[in-house]
């Protein structure tokens, strides 16, 4: 696969490369409408994606990711390319928005209680599709077995699950403050493990 | 939510790093870590990092292809959405000689770099844009009194990557710097960290909040004016970029207006360039005027001369 890879985007005989999602953020600062769509047929089912793993519900998901591109349209003079990823940025506001829906509504709780925490807590339910996204997925499969298993399911319950942190003590039956450990315990370990640094 | 964990968690902010990045906290504990994160720098480069982290658990999330009506939708909708003005390139390319983030962009494209290091807190949308939640860059002068001598690599990194963080990070941060350097607050010495860091707390919180909502008018001499209010919370924000200083006799006073009257909510000063903040004392009702008016020092009972500006909630 990483052959396949190499080979692909190392070749000429790739069509003109898209232009980057960095490049195409600039242009939809200066109000570029097809910018924008661009930028959107690389990204968004990665945004819908996300918000759906924290959603559930498909309309729902459509709709925070609506949202999601709305802000990105409005706020892209904001993203300094030089300072990090499209794509961080990106996903940092799509999870900020997932989460916000869950606190919001009603939405949240009726979710919960129809899946329950014990498929909340299950990080990794989908098949990867892509190669790029196999890649990420199987590396960050194999960080978070470094995790302890209280680690790893508090981390999952929050990002995932996109509960708060006294939501997972409630889960869990556990003082806030082992929270507070397990969930910074355990993102230091994935850091580390996945080789994250500024 | 308000347990025993609350005051843990003012007294060991660093232990929130976790649960920040996951965005597993609530109003009162995300103001509680960003207060920290403005002081410290080392936290600011764990959250950078953490963070990150966070967004490797995203991009190992299985896409999802959207409908077709939703791109649709989105494109028909871009011409009637406003954008936040693009960051003017003489902020963007200022020198980087006195700290890391000197050529963070300011936050509005009508504030002038001011040379005294005031600077703005949060831009003034486009009225009517919409948008949940100001977005705001800010210029770091946060660290000057203990940092700027540092140079470390990674310090400048994680300097400028805190500067990207997402709208709601900016701000509250940023109001925690404005308060140092803006000027406009400047001149309260008494218990001055603890009224900081209510008003850091404050306008952080209404900008965390779900229904935070904002408006942005002009006053009377053509500044750029913005609320930002909760409703659930009932508290509000006035920022007006480059006030005029107003004579020593003289301070700003701010007013909730409803049909009862009017209800004083503090005076401040403005150092004239910047943007000068405040939030506003007592509580606001859904529904409500916020007005200021300028007043003998120390304020008035009631209004003794016409707003420079008024918003309605």
């Amino acid at each position: 696969m990483l052959d396949l890879m190499t080979v692909d985007s190392a070749g000429d005989l790739a069509p003109a490369a898209p232009a980057t999602k960095e490049a195409l953020l600039g242009r939809v600062a200066h109000g570029d409408q097809s910018a924008f769509g661009e930028l959107y047929d690389q990204i968004s089912p990665r945004v819908l994606g996300l918000v759906k793993r924290l959603l559930v519900d498909h309309a729902q998901s459509e709709e925070v990711t609506q949202e999601i591109f709305l802000e990105i349209w409005q706020s892209a003079s904001r993203y300094e390319p030089t300072r990090g990823g499209a794509s961080t940025w990106i996903l940092t506001m799509a999870h900020r928005r997932a989460v916000d829906r869950i606190r919001s509504s009603q939405a949240g709780r009726d979710r919960d209680t129809k899946i329950g925490i014990r498929d909340l807590a299950v990080a990794f339910d989908h098949v990867a599709e892509t190669v790029e996204v196999r890649i990420e997925h199987e590396r960050v499969e194999k960080a978070m077995t470094r995790l302890t298993q209280l680690q790893r399911q508090a981390v999952s319950l929050a990002y995932y699950g996109g509960l708060s942190h006294s939501e997972v003590a409630d889960m869990l039956h556990i003082p806030l403050g082992t929270v507070k450990t397990r969930l910074r315990d355990g993102l230091i370990r994935l850091r580390d493990e996945l080789g994250v640094a500024s | 939510m308000t347990r025993d964990g609350r005051n843990d968690a003012e007294q060991h902010p660093a232990d929130l790093a976790g649960a920040y990045a996951l965005h597993a906290l609530d109003e009162h504990d995300t103001a509680v870590f960003e207060a920290h994160l403005a002081e410290s720098e080392r936290a600011r480069i764990e959250a950078a990092e953490l963070n990150d982290t966070a967004v490797a658990l995203g991009l190992a999330v299985a896409p999802v292809q959207p409908s077709a009506s939703l791109k649709a939708n989105l494109m028909s909708m871009l011409a009637s959405t406003p954008q936040l003005p693009p960051v003017p390139a003489s902020r963007a390319a200022g020198p980087a000689t006195t700290d890391a983030a000197a050529s963070v962009p300011g936050a509005t494209s009508v504030v002038p770099a001011p040379t005294s290091g005031g600077d703005a807190p949060a831009n003034a949308a486009p009225s009517g844009a919409g948008l949940n939640r100001p977005v705001a860059d800010i210029h770091s002068r946060n660290g000057a009194a203990s940092s700027t001598h540092l140079s470390a690599t990674a310090s400048e990194r994680a300097q400028t990557r805190w500067f990207k963080r997402p709208a709601q990070f900016l701000l509250a941060a940023a109001a925690a710097v404005a308060l140092f350097v803006g000027g406009t607050f400047l001149g309260q010495t008494l218990n001055t960290n603890q009224f900081e860091s209510q008003q850091a707390s404050g306008l952080a919180q209404i900008n965390a909040a779900a229904d935070s909502q904002r408006a942005a008018t002009t006053t009377a001499d053509g500044q750029e004016a913005t609320l930002v209010w909760s409703n659930k919370l009932g508290i509000s924000a006035v920022l007006v970029d480059n006030l005029p200083v107003l004579p020593s006799n003289q301070d700003y006073q701010l007013w909730y207006i409803n049909g009862e009257g009017a209800a004083s909510a503090g005076t401040f000063d403005s150092s004239g360039d910047g943007t000068a903040w405040r939030v506003l004392e007592g509580r606001m009702r859904a529904g409500d005027q916020v007005g200021v008016t300028v007043e003998p020092n120390g304020g008035s009972d009631q209004p003794t001369s016409n707003p420079i500006v008024a918003f309605q909630s």
